[in-house]
C-alpha cells in the first residue's frame, strides 16, 4: 500500500486533482512566458509557475509538504528580488549609454509624501510588539513577523539615508545566521540526542536571516518613497 | 454543513481562473493589472493550503505574497519612471 493508513481517505482522494491542477497551472504559466516578450511581464508570470510548484508540493498533504513549501517560498522571493534588481540596473545602463541625453536620468519615482499622524506615533509600539512576538515564535514565521515589524518601522520613520556600515552589518548578521542554521542541521544528524539544541540553533538562525532580509526590503522601499 | 470538498474545488477553480486571467485576461498589457491578477490565483492556492491544514505554510505564503507584490510594484514604478518598455 503506497498511502499509509493514518492518512485520511479524503486527503488521499485530493491528491490526483491537486496534481492535475498544478500541471494545468504550470502549463498556462509557461505558455504565457513563451508568448510574452517583455521582461517585467515574464517576471510577473514566473510568480504563476511558482504557485503551480506550491500546489504540487502541497498535494503530498503531510508535514513533509509543509517543510518543503517554506524553502520554496524563500527561493521564489529571493529570485524575484534578484531579477527585479537586475532589470532595473540593466535599464539604467541602457539610459546611460544613450548618446543624446534627452531622457532624464532620474531613476527614482516622484516624491511621495505620506503625512499621516499614525506613521509618527504608532510604529514604535507596533514594531516592538511584532519583533518581540517574532523572536518568541522563531523559525521562518517568526522571521517574517519580526521582519514585518522592522519594515513598518523603517518605512514610517522620517530620517533617510542608511550608513553603508549598517548594510554591511546586516549582511554580516545574515552570514552568521546561515552558519548557525547549517551547524544546527549537521548536529541534528551527527548527535541526534542534542536535537533540542540543534533545533533552536536552526530556528534562531532562520529568524535572524529572514528578519534581516525583510528589513533590507524596508530600507530599499524607504530610499525610494520617502524622499522629499 | 459545508463540505470540505467545496473549499478544495473552489481553490482549484480560483487558481486556474487566476492564472488564466494573469496570462490572457483583459488589460494585462498593463503590468500593474497583471500583478493584481496573480492575487486571484494566490487566493486559490491559500484555500488549497487551508484544506491540507498547512497552517505555517499558509501564514508564510500570505506574508510572502504581500512582500512579492511590494517588490513587483516597486520595480514596475521604477521602470515606468525610467521610460522603459514595460
Amino acid at each position: 500500500m503506497l498511502v499509509p493508513d493514518f492518512v485520511p481517505a479524503i486527503i488521499a482522494s485530493f491528491y490526483i486533482p491537486a496534481v492535475y491542477v498544478g500541471i494545468i497551472i504550470a502549463f498556462i504559466g509557461l505558455m504565457g512566458i513563451a508568448i510574452e516578450k517583455r521582461d517585467i511581464q515574464i517576471l510577473i508570470l514566473t510568480d504563476i509557475v511558482g504557485l503551480a510548484m506550491l500546489i504540487i508540493v502541497a498535494a503530498t498533504g503531510t508535514d513533509l509538504a509543509e517543510a518543503l513549501i517554506l524553502p520554496g517560498l524563500v527561493v521564489e522571493l529571493a529570485e524575484i528580488l534578484a531579477i527585479s534588481e537586475i532589470l532595473v540596473s540593466r535599464e539604467m545602463r541602457k539610459i546611460e549609454s544613450k548618446s543624446d541625453k534627452e531622457i532624464q536620468t532620474s531613476v527614482l519615482p516622484l516624491p511621495l509624501t505620506l503625512d499621516m499622524e499614525i506613521m509618527t506615533t504608532a510604529p514604535n509600539f507596533i514594531a516592538l510588539i511584532m519583533i518581540g512576538f517574532g523572536i518568541f515564535l522563531t523559525g521562518f514565521t517568526g522571521g517574517a513577523v519580526a521582519g514585518g515589524g522592522i519594515l513598518l518601522y523603517i518605512i514610517s520613520r522620517k530620517s533617510r539615508g542608511l550608513p553603508i556600515a549598517i548594510i554591511d552589518g546586516i549582511s554580516g548578521v545574515s552570514g552568521i545566521a546561515w552558519c548557525l542554521w547549517i551547524v544546527g542541521f549537521v548536529l541534528f544528524f551527527i548527535t541526534p540526542e542534542l536535537w533540542l539544541l540543534s533545533l533552536f540553533m536552526a530556528a534562531c538562525g532562520l529568524v535572524l536571516k529572514v528578519a534581516s532580509k525583510i528589513g533590507l526590503i524596508g530600507t530599499m522601499m524607504r530610499e525610494e518613497y520617502k524622499r522629499e | 454543513m459545508i463540505e470540505v470538498d467545496l473549499f478544495f474545488y473552489t481553490g482549484c477553480i480560483l487558481a486556474i481562473l487566476g492564472s488564466l486571467a494573469t496570462v490572457a485576461g483583459p488589460g494585462v498589457k498593463d503590468p500593474i493589472v497583471r500583478t493584481f491578477n496573480t492575487e486571484i490565483a494566490a487566493i486559490g492556492v491559500s484555500l488549497i493550503f487551508l484544506i491540507y491544514n498547512h497552517t505555517l505554510a499558509l501564514m508564510t505564503f500570505v506574508a510572502a505574497t504581500a512582500v512579492i507584490t511590494l517588490v513587483l510594484l516597486r520595480t514596475i514604478t521604477r521602470l515606468e519612471e525610467m521610460g522603459a518598455d514595460v
